[in-house]
């Protein structure tokens, strides 16, 4: 009996320790959730899976100023959650070495389902994003190699790039492969309107009549459930004299093309100014207005506004009651993509 | 003893050498002056272009694919400048390769090794590969400190810059163990499109330039030597 006892032993021993080897050399899967009624994502998931060590890394990237060249730029610096990852105030970025960028910098939301990024969509997947801002004079202003070095040199980094891709090595692929794993799992479902959709809430009248003119007069383009259709289309805007933005003509060089832009989601809208590809608008009715009375008509504007867009001072009221649905206080409050280590401590409670 | 076993393992592949030049001689980067198609003169400081999809054909026409692999030919790095083919030596009678890098690796996102972006020959802001890269300065270029910069690619169907070079190998049936091919940098400024760098002294993007210059360099090879 005691040789059997001995070698049942030895076996689960074995197991056991099998058990814990896999779970140390291997990441835990993080699992991304498609909401109810949304159409599969873009992104290819299987070059890059999503795991738990894989987020976090991403967000420390994303949180470390050491990705741009003094320091201070850090993603976040422009990307801040309680903006819905836009900037808040700021019409252009403010980049290294007192430098402004030349577009406003977008919500970071639902990015999973978006095939091309920036105003011009002139980058044609969200891994190769960061490589503009992090090496752009007027932003980052830092170069891969370098960062590269820097996280090298620091201690925890190695071991946490070990976790997330099974060893120690630093290299671009891996870097922006993080940081979208981060910006992919920063999901908005969960504002007013998606649980008036989903039959947990209720709009209030102004609300409702306001999605109703929604619907009539604005879906075409900002299309549910991303309140974009990520299509590229000149909305009137005079060209601004200095920064002569010709849009997403400058990528495809196409004269068709000349000042048109993507369409921004408007979810989180109310938490998103200033508008515009290069903020122009601080406050929500000035887009209305533009809308409405600023447009200028020009040969590649949109066909949906060749005689401008007519809203009455009513539909404004009702418009914005139905856009302030659209904020998604989950999101922005969210603390898994809060800054690392940093977390909301409840009030101190004074027991006596 | 070591030197000598080492030299043995490489004869057993097929080696592959690229050659900058400059008319007839050998490039030289920074300190001299040439003259282009329409006597324009340059100095030259960088010189980079990707081949891949290599290709060796036999005398029946059968095409050997070579492992997928992108190699960076950069005349400032001189080990870049020689590949092992990952093939015995054998009979050929033509070499194919392309010059630039294929769709496919322009929409996937970020890659490794010599195709890492890192490397320069990215465009952060317009995805896609710089196929290939002519830098210097030209006291006729009007463009800022008198440079003159050719950063070339362009991978969708309209501004496709993809350019495949076909040369022909005659070794009077011997096997081939070493192909030396010469890629001389003023075949950029001539062909059917003389390109002129008071007129262009820099092209950054993909499109109508970017497509006749890289018409003009897929005829900047020519075999200097097969053994």
């Amino acid at each position: 009996m005691k040789w059997q006892f001995t070698i049942i032993t030895i076996i689960l021993f074995v197991v056991v320790a099998t058990g814990f080897t896999i779970e140390s050399s291997k990441p835990t899967p993080l699992q991304f959730i498609v909401p109810a009624g949304w159409p599969q994502p873009v992104y290819n998931f299987k070059e890059n899976p999503l795991t738990v060590e894989g987020f976090e890394l991403g967000k420390k990237l994303f949180y470390d100023g050491r990705l741009s060249k003094d320091g201070n730029f850090p993603c976040a610096s422009c990307h801040q959650q309680f903006a819905a990852f836009a900037t808040y105030d700021h019409n252009l970025s403010h980049g290294y070495n007192n430098s402004l960028t030349t577009r406003n910098a977008p919500a970071l939301q639902n990015l999973a389902w978006q095939k091309a990024f920036m105003w011009d969509g002139g980058i044609n997947h969200l891994d190769a994003q960061p490589l503009a801002p992090i090496t752009a004079p007027n932003e980052m202003a830092e170069t891969i190699p370098n960062i590269i070095k820097k996280l090298n040199a620091d201690p925890d980094y190695p071991i946490l790039f070990k976790n997330a891709f099974g060893s120690k090595e630093i290299n671009t692929k891996r870097i922006m492969q993080a940081l979208s794993q981060f910006e992919l799992m920063l999901v908005s479902s969960n504002s007013k309107y998606d649980k008036v959709m989903r039959g947990e809430a209720s709009f209030n009248l102004p609300e409702s009549l306001g999605y109703a003119i929604f619907k009539q007069k604005c879906a075409s383009c900002h299309k549910e459930p991303f309140f974009t259709d990520f299509s590229y289309r000149n909305t009137g805007l005079p060209i601004d004299d200095v920064l002569q933005d010709m849009g997403r003509m400058k990528i495809t060089g196409d004269p068709a093309d000349s000042l048109k832009f993507r369409v921004p989601s408007l979810r989180n809208v109310a938490v998103t100014e200033p508008y515009g590809h290069d903020g122009r608008f601080f406050f929500l009715i000035n887009v209305f207005d533009h809308y409405r009375k600023n447009m200028i008509v020009g040969p590649t504007t949109d066909s949906l506004l060749k005689n401008k867009l007519n809203l009455s001072n009513y539909e404004i009221g009702q418009l914005t009651a139905f856009l302030y649905t659209l904020t998604d206080s989950t999101f922005l409050k969210d603390p898994r993509f809060a800054p690392p280590g940093y977390t909301i401590t409840p009030p101190f409670i004074h027991l006596h | 003893m070591f030197v000598g076993s080492q030299h043995l393992l490489l004869a057993q592949y097929l080696q592959l050498k690229f050659i900058p030049i400059a008319g007839n001689k050998a490039l030289v980067l920074g300190d001299s002056t040439y003259y282009t198609a329409l006597n324009e003169p340059i100095t030259f400081r960088n010189f980079l272009f990707y081949v891949s999809h290599i290709q060796l054909i036999d005398a029946k026409g059968h095409t050997t694919n070579l492992n997928n692999a992108y190699y960076l030919i950069n005349a400032s790095d001189t080990a870049s400048l020689n590949i092992q083919l990952p093939v015995k030596p054998q009979i050929i009678t033509a070499i194919q390769f392309t010059i630039g890098v294929d769709s496919v690796k322009n929409v996937s996102g970020v890659q490794t090794g010599t195709l890492d972006p890192m490397l320069g020959m990215f465009w952060t802001w317009n995805t896609g590969y710089i196929f290939a890269k002519l830098e210097g300065n030209s006291p006729v270029s009007k463009a800022p400190a008198h440079y003159v910069t050719y950063h070339i690619g362009g991978y969708k169907k309209a501004e496709n810059a993809i350019r495949i070079v076909t040369l022909t190998i005659n070794n009077q049936n011997k096997e081939v163990h070493q192909i030396e091919i010469g890629a001389n940098v003023l075949s950029w400024f001539s062909g059917k499109t003389p390109l002129s760098i008071q007129i262009n002294p820099i092209c950054h993007s993909p499109g109508k330039l970017a497509q006749q210059i890289a018409d003009n360099y897929a005829q900047m090879f020519h075999l200097i030597k097969v053994e």
